[in-house]
């Protein structure tokens, strides 16, 4: 094993701090391995301390080039590997995983090197346990990609083209609108769920997020059960995390599954009109109430609103 | 056409009790075919019936995961056949683990076009174990997929990503994971139950398969239960509420 | 006695919770009782999902299933709160496919498969109900036809459906038990009209007054045997008692846990209501009565299973679980307090209802008389 080098795996991410920040913790040279854009190789350049590029996928997906990456990861022998946690990068990660046998730990808190592997603090069972684990050989990780690009002095791009599964083309890119601003960067967060009987409904919830200068969210049965929200804006488990500074959740119960992904938030308020909901274990101002009363209330309080 | 749906038998994990020390209880937790398989079934059954296939159910896990209701439950919704690997050597097992055992599994069962999956186990909630399994059997693997349809001698896979619908032609075996809402999967009536009873069941002794040996050995050193991040819980009601949540968001500088 | 569940059971409620889930939020369940308004959209997907069928013959497209089966899912979908959503249509179904004609069971499966509702009863009147030997409502038979005159009321679920199963009196028979014939009457047949009643409860059927107004049809509506109208109803009323109780156990179930969770959360005096003594009483005995509607239930629908007679079974099951049910979900209200009583409390939607269920279906005086007659025989 080559102990002196943890490699990234990046899937045309376009910022990779946080992968070379957890993959430098294990050990003092990072490789990323690129498959992606030009401008992904050479954001990476920026961070890593070398940069392999696979070339540009074209009208291929990333995840075409998953044997090719592990191939490359194994060959080089590292002491860990990292990568994102987006679908792309999950499949190149799996890839890596399955050739050295290793498992891909997720949710990652904290990584310490240890003689044989490392130690790595992570939520398991959708963030229900932490657990401090041991990892005797190869550890590999899916952490937040970060979302700043680094500005350091760029490494030279090593080109080494690689030949990606035959037989599958992309025939159709259809972008989606984005309808909002970042919800990541957002100071303050304003999420609805199931409690909002009618998609017509959400105009009282933007009002309240306009008077609080605020982003749009929601719970994952407003974006995937009904399609009121765009998808990109459901928080939880297996959606967006946000650490706003404010979190209103709003007509949500308070599942685990949602609350996962506000655990980083400064403040958060509640407005339920189920007493026993679990949200209000989880808050830190509840307002027990139809929502239909008190959000216009509070938008009105707020000095917004009709 | 050939399709294996993998699929989990799992636990809801707001039934799990998590004790102090951080160690998990399931004894008020009842598994059942994870919440977002259904989604796979569903999609994989129509593949079948548009192509004339076949749709193989398969899991993993322990002893536990191989009972009457289990079976029952996972073949009545729309299977053919269902292959079953349960052995208590996988108790705990990581998500390379049991894409080890999956992709052993489902070259057991030998000329598979497709595998599908859910879009991630309610319990584990990350979605690596499919990809992980493509890595395995050399496949490519695709998260995210909205929809498939046979085209061309192979699929038309649309793929629903953050940045956009993406539409991919695959020629090869593939691994497909579905969002969660790719469809909206059909509830089995008591037909498709008493059904199920009948259905064939294969159950595939672990020993028999060809499992390589792990690569990396994980412990677990410590457990311990997350911190609520300490809420003040301050619970307000009655016609002041929405001022008094108001005074406390500006006295705590929230806003 | 094997307490448990099968297999086939477990996963059928666990299809039906998913399904509750989907389509029957209690979002959806309140805004039908707001607005008076039948639950045709839930109705369907129960139809598509294959559980409206249960119970029927196989040759009509249906899956015979046993009665301990059909009470769970009964008392599930109640469980839910919302009120009568399931097993009415069986018994409709039933009452057509034993003694109806090729075209009617044909008729009525059809509108069945559709997720609409068939037929009301057309039973009550305004001078009898439990009293039906005072059934004013006559079937005159002329000419191949057959005209009716009268007035039926308090007639459940009227303007949803397409006919009325309608109990009707030859005037030229003096033997009241053999005067009175079924008849399948298309609601818009020329001199039948309707008026609805406005009532507290029971907000997603609607009740109507009918009136007869000479309504003439071909005799090919009668349904059955004339004369023997009576005995015909008769026949599914021991299944009807059986499907009421289950459906008041899931409603009590219901008010029970919104009532159990309540006083768990509730503070006054520093701590949560739940912790006091006489809050306590109460939760046990309404979990004592639940108990006791659950093994009643049960037991009756298994008798039946068992092809064993159930002499007044249903009777007394259905005036236990009409009683103690209301019990329940009284003593629920008076744990919610103030609160139980404003609108939006699911309490009180499940209060109202269960309250109808202690005349609906035969009153808990009349499952007296039907019970206690049949006691003092059986000792005689």
């Amino acid at each position: 094993m080559n102990s002196n080098q943890s490699w990234v795996v990046v899937a045309d991410e376009p910022a990779v701090t946080g992968l070379v920040t957890t993959a430098r913790e294990l050990a003092p040279q990072v490789v990323a391995v690129v498959v992606g854009s030009r401008e992904a190789a050479d954001a990476a350049a920026r961070a890593a301390d070398r940069v392999v590029w696979l070339g540009e996928p074209g009208q291929v997906p990333v995840e075409a080039y998953a044997a090719a990456v592990a191939d490359v990861v194994a060959a080089a022998a590292p002491a860990a590997v990292v990568g994102a946690t987006s679908p792309a990068a999950r499949a190149l990660l799996g890839a890596v995983a399955a050739r050295l046998g290793a498992p891909v730990l997720s949710n990652v808190q904290q990584v310490e090197a240890a003689a044989d592997g490392a130690v790595v603090t992570h939520a398991v069972l959708g963030g229900l346990v932490e657990h401090r684990t041991g990892v005797a050989g190869v550890p590999v990780l899916a952490v937040d990609a970060g979302a700043v690009p680094a500005d350091g002095p760029a490494v030279t791009v090593e080109e080494a083209p690689a030949t990606p599964f035959a037989g599958v083309t992309v025939t159709q890119v259809r972008p989606r609108e984005r309808t909002g601003g970042d919800l990541g960067s957002a100071r303050t967060v304003v999420a609805i769920g199931r409690g909002l009987r009618a998609e017509a409904d959400l105009a009282i919830v933007t009002a309240l997020t306009e008077a609080l200068g605020g982003e749009l969210a929601c719970s994952r049965p407003l974006a995937e059960g009904v399609d009121w929200v765009s998808k990109d804006r459901y928080i939880g488990i297996s959606g967006q995390r946000v650490s706003p500074d404010l979190y209103l959740a709003i007509g949500i119960s308070g599942q685990l599954q949602h609350m996962v992904g506000v655990r980083g938030a400064g403040t958060v308020v509640a407005i339920n009109s189920d007493k026993d909901a679990p949200v209000f274990a989880q808050c830190d101002y509840g307002i027990v109430g139809d929502l239909y009363d008190v959000v216009p209330a509070l938008t009105a309080a707020l000095g917004g609103g009709a | 056409m050939k399709i294996v749906v993998a699929y989990k038998w799992a636990p809801n994990p707001q039934d799990l009790e998590v004790r102090p020390d951080g160690t998990v209880d399931a004894g008020r937790a009842k598994p059942a075919v994870s919440e977002y398989d259904p989604v796979a079934f569903e999609l994989a059954r129509r593949l079948a019936d548009a192509t004339g296939g076949e749709v193989v159910g398969l899991t993993v896990g322990p002893a536990a995961i191989d009972t009457p209701l289990a079976r029952k439950a996972a073949l009545s919704r729309g299977l053919d056949r269902l292959v079953v690997v349960a052995d208590d050597a996988l108790v705990g097992a990581d998500s390379t683990r049991l894409a080890v055992v999956l992709a052993a599994a489902v070259r057991g069962i030998g000329d598979v076009d497709v595998v599908l999956t859910g879009d991630s186990s309610i319990d584990v909630a990350e979605g690596q174990v499919p990809l992980t399994l493509a890595g395995h059997l050399g496949w490519l693997g695709l998260a995210r997929v909205a929809a498939v349809e046979a085209a061309d001698g192979g699929l038309v896979v649309e793929r629903d990503l953050p940045a956009g619908v993406s539409v991919l032609h695959v020629a090869g075996p593939v691994v497909l994971a579905a969002t969660a809402d790719a469809v909206v999967p059909r509830v089995a009536g008591m037909k498709d139950i008493l059904a199920a009873a009948k259905k064939p069941v294969e159950a595939l002794a672990l020993a028999a398969l060809d499992v390589p040996a792990p690569g990396t050995a994980l412990t677990t050193l410590a457990t311990a239960r997350p911190s609520q991040g300490e809420r003040r819980r301050v619970v307000l009601e009655g016609p002041t509420a929405v001022a008094d949540l108001v005074a406390a968001l500006d006295l705590a500088g929230a806003r | 006695m094997d307490f448990g569940l099968t297999d086939e059971q477990e996963l059928l409620l666990s299809s039906l919770d998913e399904l509750l889930e989907r389509e029957c939020p209690e979002s959806y369940v309140a805004d039908l009782d707001l607005h008076h308004q039948p639950p045709t959209s839930f109705r369907k997907a129960m139809h598509e999902a294959g559980f409206m069928s249960l119970g029927f013959p196989e040759e009509y497209g249906g899956m015979p299933t046993d009665a301990v089966t059909l009470v769970l899912l009964a008392e599930r979908v109640c469980r839910q709160g919302l009120n009568n959503g399931f097993g009415l249509e069986l018994l409709q179904a039933m009452d057509i496919l034993e003694f109806g004609s090729t075209e009617q069971k044909d008729e009525i499966l059809g509108l069945l498969s559709n997720g609409e509702v068939p037929f009301a009863l057309g039973f009550t009147e305004p001078g009898a109900g439990s009293d039906n030997s005072a059934m004013a409502t006559t079937a005159v038979h002329h000419d191949g036809m057959v005209t009716f005159k009268g007035t039926k009321t308090l007639i459940t679920n009227a303007l949803q459906s397409k006919y009325l199963l309608l109990m009707a009196r030859n005037p030229e028979v003096e033997d009241k038990r053999h005067a009175i014939s079924m008849y399948l009457v298309p609601m818009d047949a020329p001199g039948l009209t309707t008026n609805q009643l406005d009532k507290i409860l029971w907000h997603i059927s609607d009740s109507c007054e009918i009136f007869l107004d000479d309504v003439t049809l071909p005799e090919s509506c009668l349904v059955g045997v004339k004369g023997n109208g009576f005995k015909q109803l008769m026949r599914n009323f021991e299944f009807e008692r059986l499907v009421i109780s289950a459906t008041c156990l899931g409603l009590a179930q219901c008010a029970f846990d919104d009532a159990a969770s309540y006083a768990a959360q509730r503070v006054q005096f520093g701590r949560p209501i739940g912790d006091f003594q006489l809050i306590q009483l109460k939760l046990t005995d309404m979990a004592i009565k639940l108990e006791n509607i659950r093994n009643f239930v049960y037991r009756t629908a298994w008798l039946l299973d068992q092809d064993l007679p159930l002499r007044s079974q249903g009777a007394l099951c259905k005036r236990y679980a009409a009683m103690a049910a209301f019990e329940v979900a009284d003593e629920a209200m008076q744990i919610f307090g103030g609160v139980g009583v404003t609108v939006g409390t699911r309490v009180s939607r499940l209060w109202r209802d269960l309250r109808g269920h202690r005349f609906g279906g035969g009153t808990d005086e009349i499952m007296v008389h039907i019970a206690g007659r049949q006691i003092v025989k059986d000792h005689a």
